[in-house]
């Protein structure tokens, strides 16, 4: 099973992915955690304007079978929810880096992106857990 | 000490298929090929083909074969004939149930038994400790046998050109033994889709060739995802879920199975025609959810702030494209409409019961 990950993307160990533009961040999860939850049925999404530390659960992806997960990878206050997956929460399964983003963040302490792990660190715990 | 799981015969063609296996019933089993929804889509609209080689197959032969049954089965042999199989539940002198199953009647004296895959050992235990001096001997052929449902729309027109015998002339619950491409085999017309399909079993050594022919008609691989999706869809109980050994056959709806049988003792009988006449104090009801969200088995159920019972099965319906549910609830909330609450991890969503089934197409 061949996974994708792009290379310009920033990761958590916890199969989230960001990617960073200025002071925002945009959060989803990555192409193995899609498989792994299988076919996603709803996402409950957060409030915009709420704000969190990293870490924090933000999100809950029901799949048919299991319920996952996203966690914050930033601390930061929410400013975009991807409101099109209420109505087509399988975007998440066919394109997770794409239509299938989960929430948009202002991020308010950008020390926390040398935490990030490089596609390279985060490709080796993916080796690791399908072990 | 770690034990490993047992497999089917088909084992080797999950895993080169890149199924997701889990622990079923101490089977590994395939839970999904590709994805649930695309598979369960599959059965609805064409043909799928699923293993079931771990659930049991017992054959139950002497001249008190019927009599037997018809003291251990709470449904009544009198409404069967040869050829012909019945649906019923064995249950415990306080009703609740044993096992839900299958028996085919091959010959008065012959009978072909299909049971839960984690109930085999309990079943063919409590069989034979019922059998006290009848003409009675029962063979576990579970391992030595393959099953496979073929179930769908289109399985009539896919497995046509395959068998020896006029398939049209096998009614829905009739069974008959033929050829399959010069290859034995028992099919009967019964499933737990609630699509029209077939399920067939067979001698083990012809697993590889017949999975193979019934791929190349076109129809598609179904995991154990699929299969719970849309039993849930056609509100077929699940041994565990809507009906166990705390939870008797009224409670689960099931009323229409527990028959009169006068003049005929069956264990559970006193208990099941009392709770038939008088009702239960609690009741299985479909429900649909007013509020976004899933509910699945074991979420408590609640009514203005009081507990009344609890999901049995829930999860998405890919027919209907929304949550459906079952749920074991105190019987004066059953009438369809009924607005309740269902605990969803830390939130309460809001509910409604609504009649069942959800979706059939048999």
């Amino acid at each position: 099973m061949e996974y994708e990950f792009p290379d310009e993307l920033k990761y958590l160990q916890t199969h989230e992915w960001v990617r960073i533009e200025d002071n925002i961040a945009t959060i989803g999860i990555t192409d193995y955690a899609q498989h792994q939850l299988g076919d996603i049925v709803y996402i409950e999404l957060p409030e915009i304007g709420t704000t969190l530390k990293k870490g924090d659960n933000v999100a809950e992806i029901e799949s048919v079978k299991a319920v996952g997960e996203l966690m914050m990878p930033l601390s930061g206050k929410i400013i975009e929810v991807n409101t099109g997956l209420a109505d087509n929460p399988e975007s998440v399964n066919s394109s997770p880096y794409g239509t299938g983003w989960m929430v948009k963040i202002e991020v308010n302490n950008k020390g926390e992106i040398n935490d990030l792990l490089t596609v390279e660190a985060y490709k080796e715990i993916v080796e690791a857990e399908k072990k | 000490m770690i034990t490993d799981l047992k497999k089917t015969p088909f084992y080797n063609t999950h895993v080169r298929l890149e199924a997701r296996m889990v622990d079923f019933a101490g089977f590994s089993m395939p839970v999904q090929y590709d994805s649930i929804i695309k598979e369960h889509e599959a059965v609805r609209t064409e043909a799928g083909v699923f293993d079931v080689s771990h659930m049991g197959e017992f054959l139950l032969e002497g001249n008190d074969v019927i009599d037997f049954l018809q003291y251990i089965m709470i449904n009544d042999l009198n409404l069967l004939e040869p050829s012909k199989g019945q649906y019923s539940c064995m249950c415990y002198e306080n009703g609740t149930v044993v096992d839900d199953l299958v028996y085919y009647e091959e010959k008065p004296d012959r009978f072909r038994m299909i049971v839960n895959a984690g109930n085999i050992e309990k079943d063919f235990q409590w069989l034979n400790e019922h059998i006290g001096n009848k003409d009675v001997k029962i063979t576990n052929l579970s391992s030595k046998r393959c099953r496979l449902a073929f179930q769908g729309p289109k399985s009539d027109e896919y497995l046509q050109p395959l068998v020896d015998i006029d398939l049209s002339l096998i009614n829905r619950f009739y069974f008959a033994h033929c050829q399959l491409n010069g290859m034995s085999i028992f099919i009967a017309r019964t499933g737990y889709t609630g699509e029209r399909g077939f399920e067939i079993s067979f001698d083990n050594e012809y697993a590889k060739k017949i999975w193979n022919l019934l791929i190349k008609t076109g129809a598609s691989p179904a995991g154990l995802g699929a299969r719970d999706s849309l039993r849930l869809e056609a509100t077929y109980s699940l041994y565990g879920h809507e009906i166990n050994d705390s939870i008797t056959p009224i409670e689960a709806g099931l009323f229409w199975l527990v028959k009169p049988k006068e003049g005929i003792d069956y264990i559970g009988k006193k208990v099941l025609i009392k709770q038939k006449e008088a009702g239960t104090d609690r009741i299985i009801v479909g429900l649909n959810l007013l509020d976004r969200g899933v509910i699945r088995e074991k979420f408590r159920i609640f009514k203005d702030g009081a507990e009344i019972g609890y999901v049995t099965s829930g999860g998405y319906s890919p027919t209907l494209k929304k949550t459906i549910g079952l749920g074991l609830i105190k019987k004066q909330h059953k009438e369809e409409g009924t607005e309740l609450e269902i605990e969803v991890r830390n939130k309460f969503l809001k509910g409604v019961v609504v009649s069942t089934p959800f979706y059939r197409n048999v």
